[in-house]
């Protein structure tokens, strides 16, 4: 697909910190990244590493306190997200964006029937566009949702509490609920991280089918990056709160730049059976004091003085952040 | 044939609910040998951590045999003597609540310690620091952190010094890599491995991840539903599966790299989830999923049945008429 199509979100150096009791957590640390029309996007990273503050700026549902945002935009079709007004972000969350999180039961409300919550949603989003839908009009919608997640008997799970339902369904549910009216961008956040092999496949080639049908752009969330392989065009790689690599998810993983998407890719299991690397050293830095310069600069085998002082930018062209690929520096 | 270490024959555990009897492990039978590491794959549900639960003795067994170099050990740990408890070892997949909370790195490392009498109270510290120095986390920096001050993987490698203070000779691994990052795991893993050759550690590796144990297992079992489906050498079980499960969770795995997909059986299309185990289905407990099933499989349930020279496997397919 191209790539110089044109981009449904942009987010441009965004910086996010926590105020914590024993200080300010330095999270994000200015990212930047973008989504076209249609386009599926992957960004991966470890557990800490911002994913999921990056996934709730976009949707303005950071907690502010102890949230703080200290610079960037999230433009969302030329609009920043993060200077709407209430009545704005509602309107875009009803009617273009949707989420799907890790954990389904934490998603769904224990107290309503599956059936409550999803025509609710329906219910919701008839109102912003000043349609009028009928009981009927709403159930059957719903229940086309859920048939379309793969759901087996979806009659019947209309009226089941989350709690009857096994992972791989609620998960389904959550999808039914994301995609029951039109939407324009998905962000899945580890949507299938909780599922066994068996059933993260079949939701994920559901997934696959109900975006490309609905041509809509999707924000793959995740730590696994078989997982981003099969399912996106292009992929941000991200390591403590900066994004440190970016580029078509089939080119970058055959041939990685920055020395911790390497790393990353060494570690993880082939089938192939070529035995385990050594790992990445060290671990995620504290955010109350991240590293200067580079923040992967004290797990890296390739550190040069310039690394903890300067901050590499991402660039354009090599779409890797670090000095290493930087002619002018070296 | 080398020593056999441990043999589970015929491994029934019941749990008794409300709603039926829940057959977490009906009928395992395998043998693992010194040195080896033997992989018990299977999704949630399986009954691969109630298998381990057992042979370390957390339940006594329904029915079935457990012998451990000869000795029959198919009851709960506090009827085992204690020279049988220091041979066997777990470490859990969690190790943010398999560590005590409220007690330092030393003091954790020193129960063990104490427990088995492995040394004296004047030695007791520099063993810790030994421990500390063969999971390679330098003592000086980690003897007084409690568990929260410690990363997954940190906290990870004093769970594994813990369970080999004792020098046990048959070590359960649950999961122990499955909460942390791959990076992590990496390091976990290749830990794992140096102990292993260093100290002729015997492993029982549970996991739910196949790429994993194709880079670690010597062979694979792979678990449905409370029963063995198939069970082969490691480069057997990758290069010809033959159970229709196997070949369903091959190819599930994500993958990165063409030349791993290539290694994958036919795409087989997943279907349906695990049943519920309170109410296994009659005859072979995969039938409604499975894609090759005919028509004697929702009466009959296979047995494990040797193919070919120490590759088993469950199913009405490779078996003759009865």
């Amino acid at each position: 697909m191209e790539r110089n199509m044109e981009s449904l979100v942009q987010v441009k150096g965004l910086s996010v910190g926590f105020r914590v009791f024993e200080g300010l957590l330095r999270v994000l640390d200015g990212i930047s990244l973008r989504i076209g029309q249609g386009e599926r996007v992957g960004l991966v990273g470890e557990t800490g590493c911002g994913k999921t503050t990056t996934v709730k700026s976009i949707l303005k549902v950071l907690p502010q306190p102890p949230a703080v945002i200290f610079g960037g935009e999230v433009l969302f079709r030329g609009k920043d997200v993060l200077r709407m007004g209430r009545r704005a972000v509602h309107q875009l969350r009803r009617s273009s964006v949707a989420a799907i999180f890790q954990d389904p039961l934490q998603a769904l409300n224990p107290v309503f029937t599956v059936g409550t919550q999803l025509s609710d949603i329906v219910r919701d989003w008839a109102a912003g566009t000043g349609k009028r839908l009928s009981k009927k009009e709403i159930f059957r919608r719903c229940v086309e949702a859920l048939a379309q997640t793969g759901m087996p008997d979806p009659e019947r799970i209309m009226t089941c509490y989350p709690i009857q339902l096994s992972g791989g369904m609620r998960q389904r549910v959550c999808i039914a609920e994301a995609l029951v009216r039109p939407v324009e961008l998905l962000l899945a956040d580890e949507p299938t991280t909780n599922l066994d092999v068996t059933i993260q496949d079949q939701i994920l080639r559901k997934l696959d089918e109900l975006v490309e049908e609905k041509g809509m752009s999707i924000l793959l969330i995740t730590h696994s990056l078989g997982v981003v392989m099969d399912l996106t065009e292009r992929v941000y790689i991200m390591y403590a709160g900066t994004i440190v690599e970016e580029g078509k998810t089939e080119e970058l993983f055959t041939n990685p730049k920055h020395p911790y998407t390497q790393g990353l890719l060494k570690s993880i299991p082939k089938l192939t059976g070529e035995g385990i690397s050594q790992g990445i050293p060290g671990r995620i830095p504290n955010y109350l004091h991240p590293p200067s310069g580079c923040r992967f600069h004290p797990r890296c085998e390739h550190v040069m003085p310039i690394c903890t002082q300067q901050k590499p930018p991402l660039t354009e062209s090599e779409g890797v952040a670090c000095h290493l690929y930087r002619g002018d520096v070296r | 044939m080398k020593d056999v270490v441990l043999e589970v024959v015929d491994l029934k555990k019941y749990f008794p609910t409300k709603r039926g009897t829940v057959k977490a492990v009906d009928g395992v039978s395998f043998t693992v040998q010194a040195g080896e590491t033997l992989g018990l794959v299977g999704e949630s549900g399986s009954g691969k951590t109630t298998t381990a639960h057992c042979i370390i003795g957390l339940y006594p067994p329904t029915s079935g045999e457990l012998r451990f170099k000869g000795q029959d050990i198919s009851r709960g740990f506090e009827r085992r003597p204690l020279s049988l408890r220091r041979e066997i070892r777990i470490v859990f997949q969690d190790p943010g609540s398999s560590l005590n909370p409220k007690r330092h790195v030393a003091q954790i490392l020193s129960v063990p310690l104490k427990v088995h009498r492995i040394v004296g109270r004047g030695e007791r510290l520099s063993k810790v620091r030994e421990l500390l120095e063969m999971v390679e986390l330098p003592p000086d920096d980690y003897l007084y952190k409690t568990p929260r001050a410690l990363g997954g993987g940190e906290m990870q490698m004093v769970a594994i010094a813990r369970a080999l203070a004792t020098s046990p000779s048959l070590v359960v691994l649950d999961e122990p890599t499955s909460a942390l990052d791959v990076s992590v795991q990496a390091k976990i893993i290749s830990l794992l491995l140096r102990l292993q050759s260093e100290l002729g550690l015997t492993y029982l590796f549970i996991t739910h991840d196949l790429s994993l144990m194709r880079n670690v297992a010597s062979r694979v079992a792979i678990m449905y539903l409370g029963k063995l489906a198939e069970i082969a050498p490691t480069l057997k079980f990758f290069r010809s599966p033959l159970h229709p499960y196997t070949k369903m969770l091959l190819s599930s795995v994500p993958v990165v790299s063409p030349e791993e997909r290539a290694l994958k059986p036919e795409k087989v299309v997943s279907r349906g989830e695990i049943p519920s185990p309170v109410n296994v289905p009659p005859g072979c407990s995969f039938h409604l999923r499975c894609p090759e099933k005919g028509e004697a499989c929702s009466q009959l349930d296979p047995t494990l049945q040797e193919i070919e020279e120490d590759h088993f496997v469950r199913c009405l397919q490779f078996q003759g008429p009865p």
